[in-house]
């Protein structure tokens, strides 16, 4: 780094991670074994990361960064930017002020690389040469795919086959940064032969992508890495609120509402939790969802399993139950049967509120946005410009000036097929 | 002196092996015992207790007799393990069983995870018998803090996600977080090895619990192993 002063860095991007499980309004229930069944929980050593495991079950309210991934952190371009989106305010005319944190910034498009790095890095501590991880449409992947590359480890990613067959261009950049990409259902896992069998065409869930990238490293001892959900993914991205705190009080602002979008949870987790559990003011926190994937207007909150064949422990989650078939939306993020267990605590005990948009009204928000402020934001991220436009006619209704916050989580470039898709479908303005 | 706690299932490995189990963790010095009644669910337990339940299901349906047997027998404090789940309907009938047979406290695993906005109502309920309060580390500071002085004989504080699992954790800085907490006589347990066990000592805690060691301790070399395993533990616990 040599355009960012040290010490600017090191005022900005923090030097330990933070936990929320100690600040939590009431107890986190714990990971579950299913009944008659072997222990999942048991399994996980085999699975995970030796520390990435250990972080996930000592509860530690800061968690210092190892400095081999601190590092990778400013390679990639950490800390990201705080905008203030002053076209964006300007054209809603309305009395609040909008701030923004562009995880678009970093390489491969989203926040997911800050845990795709610390992950990547724990396999490799431990000596493990060879990670694999499933995608969807691709953001994860990346994220995992660059983070590999940085740590010198090979990996195999299993993406959903209709995905792999209609966005060479994900797949390319995967292989771009070195990773296997393979087509899932695939032939490389009992679990891919047993659907091939039944399907010769199945075009691939993100649930059987899972069953594959799990049972691949089971079979050949490598480690397999997850993008969300876990206490301690979230805690990783949990870089982004913490510098976004430092940010904002650099520019004397503070904030009176926070915003992000929710799949698993973690861009929302990581954004909003250390204000959630480190500020003592007064704040209002919104989680903006896919109506399309309505997992908290029609969500019940229970044990169930992270993931579709259920090899993972259960979970205490908001779900829509593991055998929900998302319909085919254009924020692959967001189609999720689940949420984080952390995160569901937080909405069922409402100190985090929901919003859900469709389709058609993210689309125009993403529009608007990229109109004024020129990012073209991911599809999932404009869920949560959208809930910025209707926080914004509120306080215009209600008066009062509102300091407002969004966590914009990743760049929608790579997206820009799927928006002339959305396009075409809707008749945009 | 630090605290040594053995849990046993009621009616494990059979009715009669079960009492003489306590009757040889008492001479080989347990301070305290506690007794699991086998639930219909044990939602956080891990497979060797699981399996424990099963079987004393199915070799006896006498657990109150036996608790009444254990009492009679036992000098030390006797704590009764239940899932609420399985009696809240029932609570009164519930604690009027364990009044009558001379429960010294009653534990709750999952008083505080299922039933933590009815856990006052609980409390109160519960005064005569008292109540050996369960917490983890996945539960907020505030609420440990809070309810520690509560609890009756010590605070239960379980390590890992179900007993019995390996599952890697920071042993010091799980314990020495709990200690900054608890106010009274913590004791921690789930899944202890002997490496944890002295680490847990040093680190502030006043005593360990051992559950599935002791269980697959009766699976592997019955009474005579179980003997074995907590006199060495004893030794361990008084050399810390």
């Amino acid at each position: 780094m040599v355009n960012v002063p040290k010490k600017y860095l090191d005022e900005v991007l923090p030097n330990c991670w933070y936990n929320i499980v100690p600040d939590l309004p009431r107890p986190l229930p714990p990971p579950m074994d299913p009944p008659e069944a072997s222990s999942r929980i048991e399994l996980l050593k085999r699975i995970l990361p030796r520390e990435l495991l250990k972080q996930e079950f000592t509860v530690e309210r800061f968690v210092k960064i190892p400095d081999e991934v601190r590092e990778k952190y400013e390679v990639l371009g950490r800390p990201t930017p705080l905008y203030r989106a002053r076209a964006l305010e300007n054209l809603l005319d309305a009395p609040i002020k909008i701030f923004f944190k562009f995880e678009g910034a970093l390489p491969s498009g989203s926040h997911k690389v800050n845990t795709a790095v610390a992950q990547a890095f724990y396999a490799h501590a431990e000596g493990v040469g060879h990670v694999t991880t499933e995608t969807g449409a691709g953001q994860w992947g990346a994220a995992v795919a660059l983070a590999s590359a940085l740590y010198n480890l090979r990996a195999t990613i299993f993406m959903v086959r209709a995905s792999y067959d209609q966005k060479p261009g994900r797949r390319a950049l995967m292989e771009f940064y070195g990773a296997e990409v393979v087509p899932s259902p695939s032939r490389l896992t009992r679990t891919g032969v047993e659907v091939l069998t039944k399907n010769p065409e199945h075009p691939g869930s993100l649930g059987v992508a899972i069953s594959e990238a799990i049972e691949y490293a089971l079979d050949n001892d490598f480690r397999y890495v997850m993008g969300s959900v876990l206490n301690a993914v979230l805690m990783h991205q949990s870089v982004i609120g913490l510098e976004a705190m430092r940010q904002l009080e650099v520019m004397g602002e503070e904030p009176d509402v926070l915003v992000a979008c929710v799949g698993g949870g973690s861009n929302f987790g990581g954004f909003a939790y250390p204000f959630i559990g480190l500020k003592k003011r007064k704040m209002e926190f919104v989680a903006a969802g896919a109506a399309e994937v309505p997992k908290f207007s029609r969500g019940e909150y229970k044990y169930d399993f992270p993931d579709a064949e259920g090899v993972l422990p259960m979970l205490k989650m908001i779900t829509l139950g593991r055998d929900f078939v998302p319909p085919p939306i254009y924020s692959g993020g967001l189609r999720y049967h689940g949420l984080a267990p952390s995160l569901s605590l937080l909405v069922a005990s409402g100190v985090v509120k929901w919003v859900e948009y469709g389709e058609r009204e993210v689309l125009e928000a993403a529009r608007i946005f990229a109109k004024t402020q020129g990012i073209i934001p991911a599809p999932e991220s404009a869920h949560a410009i959208r809930a910025i436009i209707d926080l914004a006619r509120r306080a215009k209704d209600n008066g009062g000036r509102k300091v407002i916050i969004f966590n914009l989580s990743g760049h929608g470039l790579l997206d820009i097929e799927n928006y002339r898709e959305m396009m075409t479908k809707y008749r945009g303005p | 002196m630090k605290l040594l706690v053995a849990y046993f299932t009621v009616g494990y490995p059979t009715e009669s092996k079960f009492v003489e189990l306590l009757r040889e963790a008492e001479s080989c010095g347990v301070d305290a015992v506690e007794l699991g009644i086998p639930p219909k669910f044990a939602k956080y337990d891990g497979p060797l207790i699981r399996r424990s339940y099963e079987r004393a299901r199915k070799v006896s349906a006498n657990c109150w007799g036996l608790l009444r047997e254990a009492r009679k027998i036992l000098g030390i404090p006797m704590i009764v393990l239940a899932y609420l789940d399985d009696y809240s309907e029932a609570f009164d009938d519930f604690l009027n069983r364990l009044c009558e047979v001379g429960a010294d406290s009653l534990l709750l695993p999952d008083l505080l995870i299922d039933y933590v906005d009815s856990f006052e109502e609980y409390l109160e309920k519960t005064r005569d018998v008292g109540l050996t309060i369960f917490t983890n580390p996945s539960m907020p500071d505030k609420l440990i803090a809070k309810i520690s002085p509560l609890s009756k004989l010590f605070l239960y504080y379980g390590l890992r996600p179900a007993t019995g699992t390996s599952i890697p954790v920071d042993v010091v800085a799980l314990v020495r977080r709990a200690r900054q907490l608890v106010k009274n006589r913590l004791v921690v347990g789930f899944g202890l090895s002997p490496n944890d066990v002295v680490k847990v000592l040093k680190n502030g805690a006043d005593g360990i619990a051992v559950g599935s060691l002791l269980i697959r301790a009766i699976e592997e070399g019955g009474i005579e192993e179980v003997s074995r395993v907590l006199k060495e533990l004893r030794g361990v616990v008084d050399g810390v």
